[in-house]
Formats: C-alpha cells, sequence, structure tokens
C-alpha cells in the first residue's frame, strides 16, 4: 500500500486543484487529465511491455472516433449513451489492436525497431484514410459531440461544465492509474519483465510470447481508446488529427521527457510537458517547438530514463519504496 | 499508350526512393542508427534549391551545393548527437525523431510554412510519337541511375566498401586489424546524408517543397528496406521498386489514399509471410 | 615486451580480472591455461581494449595501451586471432588479408608473398569465400590475417578449438616457426594441452582472473602437477 502513495498523493493534490484555481484552469486539467491517461497507456505498452509504439494515437483516435459516432446518434439513437459509447471505444480500439498485433507478433515477430517503425506507417495511413472518408467527417472531422452524459434509462445528467466533468474524469482517470499500477506489479507485471528483457527464455518455461504481447498490446489500446473516447466529450471535436501522426509524436515525447518505466512518471510527464508548452509558447512562439526538439533529443541520449522518473526512481530507492 | 506515362511516372519515383533508402540502409547497416531525421535531411536538400534559385544562382550550382551542405550537416549531427547512441537501434528513433522535429521547425522558422516552388531548369519535353514526357525527370532518372550504381561501386569495390562491409559484419574484429570504426561509422553517415541532400535538391522541381515533405518519404522508404530484405545493398533495390511501383502505378489508376493503404498492407503482409524479406537472407541486426 | 600490471578488468560492476600481473619477454611463445570462466579470453579482450579497464596498466615495450581505442592498438603493434575465428565469412581469403593490409599499413600488402608461402593451401583458394572453409582453414586464414599487420605481439584465443588434432599440430608447428623467423612475442590461450606442449615455452595458470603460477615446459615435463591442479585434468 504505501507504494502506492505518490500515485495517491498525486491525485490527492489533483482533487483539490479545482478549489484553488479558477474555471480556465480546471477545464485545462480536464485536458491534462485525459492526456495523462493516454501517457498511461503508452508507458504501459513500451516501457513494462517492452513494444515502442510510434502510433499510439492510432487507438485514441480510434476511440474518439467510435465514441462520437455512438453518443453522436450516426449508428442508431438507442446507442446515444455515454457508458454505450465509452465501452464501444474501449473494445473496438482493443479489437484492432488484437487484428494488428496478430499480425505484428506472430510467428518469430517484426523486430523491435522495424515494427515501430510500421505503427508510424498505420497511423499516417489511417489518419490519410480518416481525411478522405466523408461518412466520418473528412478532413473537418465531427463536431458537436456530446458531451458525458452520466445518466440512463431516460435520465438525463449531461456534464456541460468543468467543475463536475472534472471530477467525472478524475474518477475514471485514477480508478485505472490505480488498476494498472497494482497490474504491473502483479504476476503479470513479472511476466511482462521477462517479456521485455529476454522472451526467449519465457518461451521454454511454456508461456506464449504472442498471447503476453498481445494482451498488453490490446490492454494498451483499450486504456489508449478511453481516452480518446473521454476527449471528444470535453473537445465536442473528433478529427483526423487524433488519430495521426502528429498526437502519435506528442504522445511519445511526454513519455518519453517523463519517463516511460514508471506509470507515474509518464502521466505527470503529459501533464508537465502540456502546461510548459502552453506556458512557453507563449514567451517563445514558434521557436518553442524548436526547443521541445532539443529537449527530447537530449533527453534521450543524457537521461534515457525520463526527467522524471529519474529522480523518482533515486527517491524510491532512498524512501525503500516500489514506485509505479 | 496508357501505361507508358505512368511506368515512367513509377520507375523516376523509384529511383529516387531506392537513393533515399540507400542512404537509411547505409546508415543503419553500419551503426545500427535508425535515423528519423533522414526525410528531413533530403527536405533541406530541397531547399537548398530554393535559396539557390532565390539567389539567381544557376541550377547545376544548387545540385553541388546540396550535397555539400547536408553532408556537413551529417557530419554535425553525427559528432554531436548519433556517435552517443551507436548500436541502439531503439534509442536511435527517438533522438533522432527529436532531431526531425527540430530540423523541421528550423526551415519553418527560416522559410515559413508554406510550400516553395522550384523551377525546373529545363522546360524542354522529349518527343517520340505519341510519347512525350519532360526533358528534366529524364535526366533526373539518368542521374538517380548514375548515383544508385556509383553507390553500389563505392561500397562493392572500393577499399573504403571492403573496409565499410567488414564493420558492418564484424565490428570488434574490425578494429583489432586496425580499422578506425568511427571514421569509417562518421563517413558512412555523410555519405548516406549527402545522398539524401542530392535526392531531395534534384527533386526539387517537380514536387511541392515544404517542410513537411520529408515524411512522406522517410516512411516509404524504411518499409522498402524491411520489405527488400537481404543485404544492405541489394535488397534496397528490390524492395524500393516493389513499395515505390506500387505506390505511384495504384496512385494513378485509383487514388492516391488508396495506392497508400495498398502499399502499406502489401508492406505487411511481405513482412508478415517472409520476415525477411522479399530477398531472404541473414536477419538484420 | 608486453607488461600487465595489475589489471582490473570485467563486464559492467563484475570484475573478472583482479590484479592480474605478468611480462612477456620479447620472442617468447607463452601460454595461458585455466578452465573455463577463469578470465582468459578477458584478459585478451582487455589487452585488446574491447572491454574497459577499470585499473591497472597495459605497457607495450613501455608505452601504455590501456583505455586506447582497439584501432590503435592494434597499430601498435598487437595482432589478435579471436576465440572462434572471426573470419570475414563473405569476403574471399585475399579480401580477408587485404582488410588486415588497409587496417595496418597498406605497404603490409607486400608481406602477402611470405603469408602465402607459409601456409600454400591459402594462396589455392585465395579467391574461394572465407566461409566455405573448413575449421582447420579459417583458423588459418585468421592467424595469417593477423600476421599481415606485422605484429611485434601476437594473442591467439583458443586456436584449436573445434578443429581435428592432426591440423592442431601443424598449426602449432607452423606457428612455432614463423615466430622464430620473425622473432614474435606470442600469448597463446589454450585449453588444449597437445598445442601447448607443441609450442609453449613458458606456461601460465590462471584461476578467478589471477595468474596463480607459472612454470617453463622443461619443468612441466618433468612434473605435470600443476597441470592436473588447475586444469582438472
Amino acid at each position: 500500500m504505501k507504494n502506492k502513495l505518490p500515485l495517491i498523493l498525486t491525485f490527492a493534490i489533483l482533487a483539490v486543484l479545482p478549489l484553488m484555481v479558477g474555471d480556465y484552469w480546471v477545464s485545462q486539467f480536464n485536458y491534462y487529465l485525459v492526456y495523462g491517461l493516454f501517457a498511461l497507456s503508452l508507458s504501459l505498452v513500451w516501457g513494462y511491455g517492452g513494444i515502442l509504439c510510434l502510433g499510439q494515437a492510432i487507438f485514441f483516435g480510434i476511440g474518439a472516433y467510435v465514441m462520437a459516432v455512438t453518443t453522436k446518434g450516426m449508428i442508431s439513437p438507442i446507442l446515444m449513451n455515454s457508458y454505450i459509447g465509452l465501452l464501444s471505444a474501449v473494445i473496438i480500439s482493443a479489437a484492432f489492436a488484437a487484428l494488428l498485433g496478430s499480425f505484428l507478433f506472430a510467428g518469430k515477430g517484426i523486430n523491435g525497431a522495424y515494427l515501430a517503425i510500421v505503427t508510424l506507417a498505420i497511423a499516417i495511413v489511417l489518419e490519410r484514410l480518416m481525411s478522405n472518408w466523408y461518412a466520418l467527417g473528412g478532413y473537418n472531422g465531427l463536431l458537436d459531440i456530446p458531451p458525458l452524459n452520466l445518466g440512463a434509462f431516460g435520465y438525463s445528467f449531461e456534464l456541460w461544465d468543468s467543475l463536475p466533468t472534472f471530477y467525472a474524469l478524475w474518477t475514471i482517470v485514477f480508478s485505472v492509474a490505480l488498476s494498472l499500477s497494482y497490474l504491473v506489479r502483479s504476476d503479470y507485471g513479472v511476466l511482462l519483465t521477462a517479456i521485455k528483457t529476454n522472451p526467449d527464455r519465457l518461451a521454454y518455461f511454456g508461456f506464449s510470447i504472442l498471447k503476453l504481447k498481445l494482451s498488453v498490446f490490446c490492454l494498451s489500446a483499450a486504456v489508449a481508446g478511453l481516452a480518446g473516447a473521454l476527449f471528444v466529450t470535453i473537445d465536442g471535436f473528433a478529427s483526423p488529427t487524433l488519430i495521426g501522426f502528429t498526437l502519435s509524436t506528442e504522445v511519445l515525447i511526454w513519455v518519453a521527457i517523463g519517463g516511460k518505466e514508471i506509470l507515474l512518471a509518464a502521466f505527470l510527464g503529459a501533464i508537465a510537458t502540456r502546461i510548459a508548452e502552453s506556458w512557453l509558447s507563449e514567451i517563445f512562439g514558434d521557436y518553442w517547438i524548436l526547443i521541445l526538439g532539443i529537449t527530447f533529443m537530449a533527453s534521450v541520449v543524457l537521461l534515457p530514463k525520463g526527467l522524471i522518473a529519474t529522480p523518482l526512481s533515486n527517491l524510491s530507492k532512498k524512501l525503500g519504496l516500489k514506485i509505479d | 499508350m496508357d501505361i507508358i506515362i505512368p511506368l515512367f511516372d513509377a520507375m523516376s519515383y523509384v529511383l529516387i526512393l531506392v537513393l533515399i533508402a540507400l542512404g537509411l540502409m547505409i546508415v543503419f547497416g553500419m551503426m545500427g542508427v535508425i535515423n528519423m531525421a533522414h526525410g528531413e535531411l533530403f527536405m533541406i536538400g530541397a531547399y537548398v534549391m530554393v535559396l539557390i534559385q532565390s539567389a539567381g544562382l544557376p541550377f547545376v550550382f544548387g545540385l553541388v551545393l546540396a550535397p555539400i551542405v547536408v553532408g556537413f550537416l551529417g557530419l554535425i549531427i553525427e559528432t554531436l548527437l548519433i556517435r552517443h547512441i551507436y548500436l541502439r537501434p531503439l534509442d536511435t528513433i527517438l533522438a533522432t525523431w527529436g532531431l526531425s522535429i527540430a530540423l523541421k521547425q528550423g526551415i519553418v522558422l527560416v522559410f515559413g510554412p508554406e510550400a516553395q516552388s522550384v523551377t525546373s531548369p529545363l522546360d524542354a519535353t522529349l518527343v517520340l510519337g505519341d510519347f512525350s514526357y519532360p526533358m528534366y525527370r529524364l535526366i533526373v532518372m539518368g542521374i538517380s541511375i548514375a548515383l544508385i550504381a556509383g553507390t553500389f561501386w563505392l561500397f562493392l569495390k572500393t577499399d573504403f566498401g571492403l573496409m565499410a562491409r567488414a564493420v558492418i559484419a564484424r565490428p570488434d574484429t574490425s578494429a583489432g586489424l586496425g580499422i578506425n570504426t568511427r571514421k569509417l561509422y562518421r563517413w558512412s553517415f555523410v555519405v548516406g546524408t549527402a545522398l539524401a541532400g542530392l535526392a531531395g535538391a534534384l527533386i526539387a522541381p517537380t514536387i511541392s517543397v515544404d517542410p513537411q515533405m520529408g515524411l512522406g518519404y522517410l516512411i516509404p522508404g524504411f518499409l522498402s528496406i524491411l520489405v527488400g530484405g537481404a543485404g544492405p545493398l541489394a535488397g534496397v533495390l528490390v524492395g524500393g521498386g516493389a513499395v515505390g511501383g506500387t505506390n505511384s502505378l495504384l496512385t494513378v489508376w485509383i487514388s492516391p489514399v488508396a495506392a497508400q493503404i495498398a502499399v502499406f498492407i502489401l508492406a505487411i503482409l511481405v513482412i508478415r509471410l517472409r520476415p525477411n524479406g522479399i530477398l531472404g537472407g541473414k536477419n538484420e541486426k | 615486451m608486453l607488461e600487465i600490471q595489475q589489471l582490473k578488468a570485467g563486464y559492467g560492476e563484475a570484475m573478472v580480472l583482479n590484479d592480474f600481473t605478468f611480462t612477456l619477454p620479447k620472442g617468447q611463445i607463452t601460454a595461458l591455461m585455466g578452465r573455463n570462466g577463469m578470465g582468459k579470453t578477458t584478459l585478451l579482450k582487455a589487452i585488446m581494449g574491447l572491454i574497459p579497464v577499470k585499473s591497472g596498466q597495459i605497457l607495450l615495450k613501455g608505452s601504455p595501451l590501456e583505455n586506447l581505442p582497439t584501432y590503435l592498438i592494434s597499430k601498435s603493434g598487437i595482432g589478435y586471432v579471436p576465440q572462434g575465428r572471426e573470419v570475414f565469412d563473405d569476403f574471399s581469403v585475399y579480401e580477408n588479408l587485404r582488410l588486415a593490409a588497409l587496417g595496418s599499413s597498406i605497404k603490409n600488402l607486400s608481406l602477402l608473398p611470405q603469408i602465402y608461402d607459409w601456409f600454400p593451401i591459402l594462396h589455392e583458394r585465395r579467391n574461394q569465400k572465407a566461409g566455405t572453409f573448413s575449421g582447420g582453414q579459417q583458423q588459418i586464414l585468421a592467424m595469417a590475417r593477423a600476421l599481415m599487420t606485422r605484429p611485434e605481439v601476437l594473442l591467439l584465443d583458443e586456436p584449436t578449438e573445434g578443429i581435428q588434432p592432426n591440423i592442431v599440430h601443424e598449426i602449432g608447428l607452423k606457428l612455432s616457426q614463423i615466430a622464430e623467423e620473425t622473432e614474435l612475442t606470442i600469448l597463446l590461450v589454450e585449453q588444449n594441452v597437445h598445442m601447448v606442449k607443441t609450442m609453449a615455452e613458458e606456461i601460465l595458470f590462471m584461476e578467478n582472473g589471477r595468474l596463480m603460477a607459472s612454470c617453463s615446459m622443461a619443468e612441466l615435463n618433468q612434473d605435470d602437477a600443476l597441470l592436473h591442479r588447475y586444469l582438472t585434468i
């Protein structure tokens, strides 16, 4: 339990945050929570599962579009329910991951570096596809996506204001973060570490590498899909950029800078980078992207474990904790 | 007759793609570095032409300057960044990704995000009966073939190439024979980047030059390598032909989007069914 | 000729060599024996700079070599025949040898006739790809390749591993002959007692990264207790 303290502490601080800042920042933090969730998904598959996915936005985007299509009633008015939307987003993202993964991991599998590039290529192709899919809004995407609706069976409780939305998101993100944190410390987590470091050894013990890789890949896709679905409820808008290369790069940067091997570090990395962006891009304008690129390069070469993860893991050693 | 022009277009696209993939492969084969910024180096070559033209200098001057500028840039990149991350392919993806972001933004800051155009030095068209094709493109194809042949010659027939191939195969043993592997890595990187820069300069008059153009060649370049398989050189020809040819022909026959999707599915299928590429052969590093 | 002083080296945190100290006299063939895992290959790799030296010194004719890049160590005059031969399979015999000349000094190409003279089989098959050779032939190529660099000290790591006994004997004799002709200093890491007896003048015994004992060939022939002790045979 004490290992979870830093995580719990972080979310405790987040919980009281709205009481201290104005409405603008609360709505910003809604986005940050969602991005943090997205970062968790990449940290899981990359930092814990050892699979570098350069196109993680694929699943975010799928979740986003599925949520949009469902809650806008584009398939059927019966499905215009937030819970159904979220569930569908998660399931369909995971299903797509299963399909993709069965290609990429089966047999001897593609080696890590090539796999990464293939996932990037998929993101690019999908973005192109969505831009040309007129039924789904094409290049302009889908607008007027309804916010989260906590009601069901005729009763409606739409979350239009940022404050109640914040607490709904907080609940979801905290639950997922905590669950993942327990998961990676469980026996499953041990298997993941084995896959990452010495998959052949594991095969000798009778484990199916394919199943393990697929499981972490799909789980990560599910979390990313959830993040995407939640995103469109606060943004109201789903577009091809949510499935493409730019967003995939962004989440990669957040997680690399924060630290891929510690869930909490990745989560904080997303939030810290976004806050830095909104602050620094005002000061430096277009030079901000240049600075980001250079920071990213430097962090990969000098502090490959992550700018937040390195001090965090030193701290955890000193305190005798196992932080995730 | 309807097929000839698309075939020529496909050939010219394939040749440029092979030039890019060769550069990528040299760097990956030699030092296990995946250079995600390769597309940007290609793009910078094109921008050198933009600069040359706006300065009113002759076109050929640009063709000479582009590989020198980009090669020099490659030298700086190798010294400051790449040499810290040899033989760590996954880390190199990330680090060079950051580089590509920085380079792209650098160009945006200097030239702006809009597309630029470079005028072709030759307006002439070759006309043979019913067939007509822009002269410049034909010349570019010829130069590309010469460059590709030159690269093969460099790596297969010269002492530099012998040492380079030795270092790719067995770096420690090569060092144990007195070969300065670091110097070889550095100059191979420069050759690879200069090749990309020259390719960018050559192709500049035929496409729209903008800061985002790199990615559109980087990904097919990598897919060519994946699909072609086998040794560093021959595989790239086969892969480039397959990927480039399919992309180009399907773009004309169906649509650009369909072409991209089809190429991608094709690549995945090939990789899945023949993990070592069409030519098979030994496993990559 | 080659002095090793209190060498500590290893992989990461684990030290394999612990205060290893000895001197190779010029022109002598010295064998280094010991059980597997005792640090023999590590010693050769440390001398060649293929693994980092934690502390201690390696002096070639008085000049320090430790922590120099491998290619400079080679150029200083140390030839290395690694365990497993490591010939370039896709290159011909000639290309393998030419490579050695490219690494050391292109003038060394003039050594080619001498190399072919010592090893006629290489001349016969000079255009054949090294990968098609048998173990013994590859070993000969690997040695010839190292000799092309005109070394003053030659390091050999288990050259007889996996090679049939009669070839082992031939190689041993040939190397002794070459060493005499060229005043080559040789450090031979070997498990094969027969090879050692064919060639070596002095034998060192290594255990747990340390030099435990040494004796001359004459002494060993009289009483091979050391062999039993350090090689468990």
